[in-house]
Parts: C-alpha cells; structure tokens; sequence
C-alpha cells in the first residue's frame, strides 16, 4: 500500500530539488508534472483507504469481523488520509491565491 | 471467527460450570434418598450420583474443516456438557432395621453420594465460574478499549 | 445529491438491529424465572417472509393486513434446555449477548460518527 501523501509530496520536492543540485535546469513543467503526479498519487491513497474501511465496516456490521482493532484501524487511516490530502489542496489553492494577488 | 469470539468461549465455560453446579446440587439434595428410582425386579433403587462429564465444543464441522485446511490458527471454542452418567460405585449399605426399606438383615441401601466430595466439587466449580467471568470481563476490557483507537 | 454511502445504510440498519436486540435480552432477563417463559431472539426477516401475504385492495383506502414492516422477526430460541418449571432462560448467555450487544452498538455508534465527521471535514473545508 502507498505511503501516506506526505511522503510523496517530499518525494517529489525531493527530485525537483535534487534536480537543482545537479545544476540541471527545472523547467516549470516538470514541476507542474511532479504536483499533478503527486496529488493523482494522493486521491488514489484516499479512495483505495475508503475502500478499505468501509469494507472493514461491512464485515463488522455483519458479524464477519475478525478483529476490532483492525476495523478502528483502517476507519483512522481513512480519516488521515482524507484529512491531508484536503489540507494539501488548501494549501496548494491557498499559495495560487497568494501568487496571484502577488503586484508585478 | 467473529470479534466476540473470546467472549462466546468464557460464556460457554460459564453455562457449563451452572450445569455443573446443578448437578452438585441435585446430588446433596437426594444424599437419603432411598427410593429413587424402580430396577427390573420391580425393586426401588436408591439414587445413584449423578457425574458431568465435559468435551471441548469444538466439534463442528467448520472447525474440522479449518485443521483439514491446515489454516488452524483455531484457539478452539470452549466447552461443553457432552453427557450426565451415574456413578457406578455401590450403593452404601447401613444398618438400620427400622427403616422402611431394610432388608431381611436389617441393612439399607443409601445413595452412593459423599457429601465432603459434593462439597469439594462445588467449591471447585464455583471458583471455575469466577475464574472464567474474569476471563470474560478481560475479553470485554479489551474489546472497548479498541473502540478508543482513534478517539 | 448523494452524500451518504451504502456503508452509513448499513451502519443505520445495524444499529436498528442492535436495539431491538437489546429490548429482547432485557425482556428475557427480566423473565429468567416466569414458568413456561420461552427465550426469544432477534433475526432478520428472509426474503419469504417478507414477500408474504399482501391484501388485495381494490381501493387504495381500505386497510391493509399489516403495517408492521420492520426486517426483524423475534421468535424463540431453539437448541436451548429446559428448567424444570418450562423456562429455558439461561441467565449466562442472556448476560453475554447483552454485554456483546452493547459493544456492537458501541462500535456501530463510533464507526457512524467517523464517517459523519469526515464527511463534515471535507464540507467544511478548512
């Protein structure tokens, strides 16, 4: 299962950084390409941790459970991950409203 | 399997440990009993203590089927009363000729029931039962702190 | 506008379950030594018993056979045994089902306030 989006978000600063390191030229696509990547990565992690709890739910409602510490589990992953990456978002939309406002 | 699993195994300790005591307490009750029941030769019995004897209740067929498939990690599933027999020690014969039921040489025959070993085996099942309530309340302790995960 | 899942369906239809339970096993507790009181117990109505007989009506006014449509059907315990007096209470059991219950309705509860407070998270924005 994919690490958590922070760690994909680092991932990704991580090679445009390594990029600049090298003296090699980033080029803003590449940048662009890296987010957008990044937060594809982030929505799949969402949906697939989703998926998970409430298939954890279900087997709990039916009394097909195995173990109730994995259902609470999987249920504080999927809130985790749904907590981040919507702040990941805000904070993404939050630093485009800055640029804009920014005088030239 | 279901998360309740730990809780169903104390519960069924918990049922059988009552019979048990019910039958401890039917045996003190008809320890004089002299005429409990009628043999073959028409012939009154005096009452014959009664023994529990207990299996563990893992005989279905799911469980045989998991230990088939090698996939037991089966802790089994508690206990239960497989039989009630009679204890076939003989009968106690006391000599007392104006008994009711006293042979020609005046002996009577009195249930086989000692009232020291009832006593002990009430003492035994009653600590059982404590001990397997423990077990449950431990089982329940667990259960509602991994409700807290995440709180 | 869809915004709740199947999965909080669910959650609900099980809490219906758990709370009918639970007035059950109160009920047989509370009647551990009336004579010839039976054990009940809590399912869920199959699909027969649902389909079952429905009242030709010829006018949309007159009465129906039943509107009871709960999905549970209460009916009595078998496998159990019998005291000597007809009751087939067995106190134990009826203590553990009642503390299994409240654990369920208990994670049911905890597991529906997540999902809630996710989804009032991601309306709510920041």
């Amino acid at each position: 299962m994919k690490p958590i989006e922070s760690n994909l978000f680092t991932q990704g600063i991580g090679k445009v950084n390594q990029n600049i390191q090298q003296n090699n030229p980033v080029t803003a696509s590449e940048v662009q390409e890296s987010f957008a990547n990044e937060l594809k990565n982030a929505i799949n992690s969402v949906n697939s941790t989703q998926q998970e709890s409430n298939a954890q739910t279900n087997a709990l409602i039916n009394g097909e459970a195995d173990d109730l510490h994995n259902v609470m589990i999987s249920a504080e992953k999927a809130s985790v991950t749904l907590q981040t990456a919507t702040e990941i978002q805000n904070k993404a939309i939050e630093a485009y409203q800055k640029i804009m406002r920014m005088q030239l | 399997m279901s998360i309740f699993h730990g809780m169903n195994t104390s519960g069924s300790a918990l049922t059988a440990n009552r019979f048990k005591m019910d039958v401890v307490s039917s045996n003190l009750a008809n320890a004089n009993t002299t005429r409990a029941q009628m043999n073959e030769d028409g012939e009154f019995e005096p009452y014959r203590r009664k023994l529990v004897s207990q299996e563990p209740r893992d005989a279905s067929f799911n469980s045989f089927l998991q230990k088939s498939m090698n996939r037991s990690s089966n802790p089994g599933t508690g206990v239960r009363v497989q039989s009630i027999e009679e204890d076939q020690s003989p009968f106690e014969q006391v000599y007392n000729p104006s008994h009711p039921d006293a042979n020609e040489d005046g002996y009577v025959q009195m249930p086989n029931v000692d009232p020291l070993k009832e006593m002990l085996d009430l003492m035994s099942t009653s600590r059982s039962y404590e001990a397997n309530v423990t077990a449950l309340n431990a089982s329940k302790g667990l259960l509602m702190k991994s409700l807290e995960i995440g709180r | 506008m869809q915004l709740f899942d199947q999965t909080i369906h669910n959650l609900q239809r099980g809490l219906d379950y758990s709370s009918v339970k639970n007035q059950t096993i109160a009920h047989n507790i509370s009647n551990v030594n009336t004579p010839n009181y039976k054990a009940k117990q809590v399912s869920f109505k199959d699909e027969f018993e649902s389909a079952k007989l429905e009242a030709l009506r010829t006018d949309e006014r007159h009465i129906p056979f039943s509107n009871n449509h709960s999905p549970f059907s209460i009916s009595a315990r078998q496998d159990v045994t019998y005291n000597n007096n007809g009751n087939s209470v067995d106190i134990d059991k009826e203590m553990n089902e009642l503390a299994q219950n409240q654990l369920y309705y208990e994670a049911l509860t905890e597991r529906i306030n997540g999902k809630f407070n996710s989804i009032k998270s991601v309306v709510g924005g920041r």
